[in-house]
């Protein structure tokens, strides 16, 4: 197995997008690894409702560290894990290159003025530095400008419950875990109020 | 863009008008048809595999024809016995899928003829194909346990297909007296939605726990063993103690007849009475796939597992419940996932493409309590010939878990609902 992964590494080098699974002969193409995701996440990753996140439009960086971060069990998750491991690493490339190459259809959701209000206060003092752009710029970043309120929350109350590893800085986690439930909610509610 | 000539401009009127003023972009894009494809059935397979057509090429004609006016999702359906929800919110419309450019028929197929081609339906319409879909869900193998038949369901409500018969049960439930038993008889292998009798009983436990809390709810199994059983039974204890009784096949679980109006069962070993006698029987491929001989012996659908065309009829593909599907189980997700495999190989034979490596996936949550929710997934691939499931991918939701984690699954189970039937109807 690890021969031939490392043979197959070699042949597509260039075209990640033909990217051949390990185990079968033909390749599975991007649009048919990446529609397995849409019962979850939406038509072409763009959900339909919290709390499942919004991934097409995402950057391609983000996405496919993040699906490796899955399967590898760094980043926890209640179900990811488990999904990630379906997949050989190029072939999670090739969903993350599918899924950026997606627009970006921000979260339709009402968020609640005064938490917003709250939230644009925490998120310039905490998180800007790193979440430029009111949390809109991507890259190595998630985005997290317009997405559903309920998976941001999700998120930073599992990030604040766990103390042991992440795949992100101690940095965050730290702050993360100074704050309150209330102020993690507002901080997702003006996320999500952005675009 | 090619111009439209007035055949093309008719052919495509009858959908447009459907669209009642919308904008239509694919009459601008609707060159000359490609093909005809008829998909029969607009659940979760059939809705998916006429829209994913659509999407991948707007030139091939897809209709569509349902029985229903709308769509009434069994997913979700148990949170309606405990009151969680409504069935308004688990019913769909079909103009979405008008939008795609889809003609949506609503009459019932009573015959598909797999040589000429020509699929008719109750009202007298003929369709003719090119690739007709079919996926019918499943039948219910009456008087396999006596004296369950369709008569006896208005009276002992299955339940099985959602909308008068779910309503029905939570009916019966609500009138029934505290300290009264419900019973559940869970049906033998192969059928829809493996953990779905064992998430009913939490979601029956859950409105009595609150408003009959003398009640019990029994579950009277065909089987020695379920799926999710440690993580169902962990949570039943932890929510209603022992308010939930789980009888297996060899300890007398097994029901051979039933009397309706007495309200007893025979079982194996001793008799039965129940306040509330919920029977969910034996299944098999939905009637069209029976009429049309596209059957086995044990009477499911046996396709090629790559394209999903049956091995019986050449230019018909069975998708969802109806179908033999490797080691996937029957569900909505499922259904999802190869009405998209479907769909790709669809077009790939009329566009004379390549036939692409299929990728399937499962998942079913299903929840205990408001917050406490599991699932099971798997990631599965072609292998000789066969769907199976991928090594290391998938499983279970952890046994002991913090109540974070429980919590956002069940949540991620109603995102996983809205998202899913989003994926079909919009
Ligand atoms: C209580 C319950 C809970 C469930 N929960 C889940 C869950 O949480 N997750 C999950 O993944 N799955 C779940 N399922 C399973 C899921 O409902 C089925 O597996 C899924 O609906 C199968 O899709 P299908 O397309 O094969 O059939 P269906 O969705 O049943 O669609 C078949 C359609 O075809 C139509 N039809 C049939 N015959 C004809 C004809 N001759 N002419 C015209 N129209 C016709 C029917 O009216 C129907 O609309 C659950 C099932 C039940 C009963
Ligand atoms: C069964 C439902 C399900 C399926 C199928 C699924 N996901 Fe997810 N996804 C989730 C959930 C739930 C989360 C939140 C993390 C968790 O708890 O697992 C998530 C999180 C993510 C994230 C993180 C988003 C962020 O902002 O950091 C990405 C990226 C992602 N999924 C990509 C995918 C891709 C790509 C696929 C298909 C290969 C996929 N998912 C299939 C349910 C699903």
């Amino acid at each position: 197995m690890r021969i031939k992964k490392i043979t197959c590494l070699g042949i597509f080098a260039v075209g990640l997008f033909l990217t051949s699974s390990i185990l079968t002969a033909k390749p599975r193409t991007p649009e048919m690894l990446s529609n397995t995701c849409a019962g979850c996440h939406g038509t072409n990753g763009a959900s339909a409702a919290g709390p499942m996140p919004i991934i097409g439009g995402m950057s391609k960086r983000y996405l496919s560290q993040t699906l490796k971060d899955y399967k590898s069990g760094k980043r926890p998750s209640t179900i990811m894990g488990r999904i990630a491991r379906g997949y050989s690493d190029l072939e999670l490339e090739a969903i993350a290159s599918f899924m950026a190459s997606q627009p970006w259809v921000k979260a339709k959701v009402k968020t609640n003025g005064k938490m917003v209000k709250e939230g644009a206060k925490l998120h310039a003092k905490q998180c800007e530095t790193c979440h430029e752009n009111n949390g809109a710029n991507t890259g190595e970043l998630p985005k997290l400008s317009g997405q559903y309120p309920d998976y941001l929350f999700g998120q930073l109350r599992l990030f604040h419950e766990i103390g042991g590893s992440l795949p992100q800085p101690t940095q965050m986690r730290k702050r993360i875990q100074k704050l309150s439930a209330e102020e993690l909610d507002a901080l997702s509610h003006f996320y999500a109020s952005q675009k | 863009m090619k111009k439209l000539d007035r055949r093309d401009f008719l052919k495509t009127a009858g959908g447009a008008i459907a669209l009642g003023g919308l904008g239509f972009p694919f009459i601008l894009q609707a060159g000359k048809t490609k093909a005809r494809v008829v998909v029969i059935g607009a659940g979760y397979g059939g809705a998916i595999a006429a829209k994913y057509i659509r999407m991948a090429d707007p030139d091939i004609e897809v209709t569509l024809i349902e029985k229903d006016k709308r769509y009434v999702s069994c997913p979700l359906s148990n949170e309606v016995l405990s009151g969680e929800r409504d069935v308004k919110s688990l019913t769909f419309g079909f103009s979405g899928l008008t939008g795609h450019g889809i003609k949506v028929v609503n009459d019932l197929v009573t015959e598909i003829d797999p040589v000429k081609k020509i699929i008719k339906t109750k009202s007298g319409q003929n369709f003719s194909f090119d690739k007709a879909v079919v996926s019918p869900g499943v039948a219910f193998k009456w008087n396999e346990i006596k004296g369950y038949d369709e008569a006896a369901s208005k009276i002992l409500p299955h339940a099985w297909k959602a909308g008068e018969q779910t309503v029905l049960l939570r009916k019966q439930l609500l009138s029934m007296k505290d300290g009264g038993k419900v019973y559940i008889l869970a049906p033998p292998n192969p059928f829809r939605c493996p953990p779905g009798p064992y998430e009913r009983a939490a979601q029956i436990a859950l409105y009595l726990k609150h408003h009959k809390p003398k009640s019990k709810v029994i579950i009277l199994d065909a089987k020695d063993k379920f799926s999710k059983a440690k993580l169902f039974k962990q949570g039943w204890q932890q929510h209603y103690g022992d308010m939930i009784e789980w009888v297996a096949g060899a300890a007398g679980g097994i029901v051979e007849s039933v009397n309706p109006k007495a309200r007893t069962m025979q079982g194996q070993v001793e008799e039965y009475k129940g306040d509330v006698i919920n029977v969910i029987p034996a299944q098999k491929a939905g009637a069209i796939a029976f009429a049309t001989g596209l059957t086995n012996e044990k009477g499911w659908c046996p396709v090629n597992q790559e394209t999903f065309e049956s091995t019986i009829h050449k230019d018909i593909y069975v998708i969802g419940d109806s179908c033999i599907a490797g080691s996937m189980p029957k569900s909505g997700y499922a259904a999802n996932s190869q009405g998209k495999v479907c769909a790709a190989n669809i077009i790939a034979a009329v566009n004379g493409g390549e036939v692409p490596e299929p990728s399937y996936v499962n998942t079913c949550y299903s929840i205990i309590a408001p917050k406490h929710g599991i699932s099971v997934a798997k990631v599965y691939k072609l292998k000789e010939g066969k769907i199976k499931g991928i090594k290391g991918s998938g499983g279970l939701s952890p046994l002991f878990a913090s109540p974070l984690t429980r919590e956002m699954e069940a949540s991620y189970a109603i995102g996983w609902f809205k998202n899913v039937t989003a994926d079909m109807f919009t």
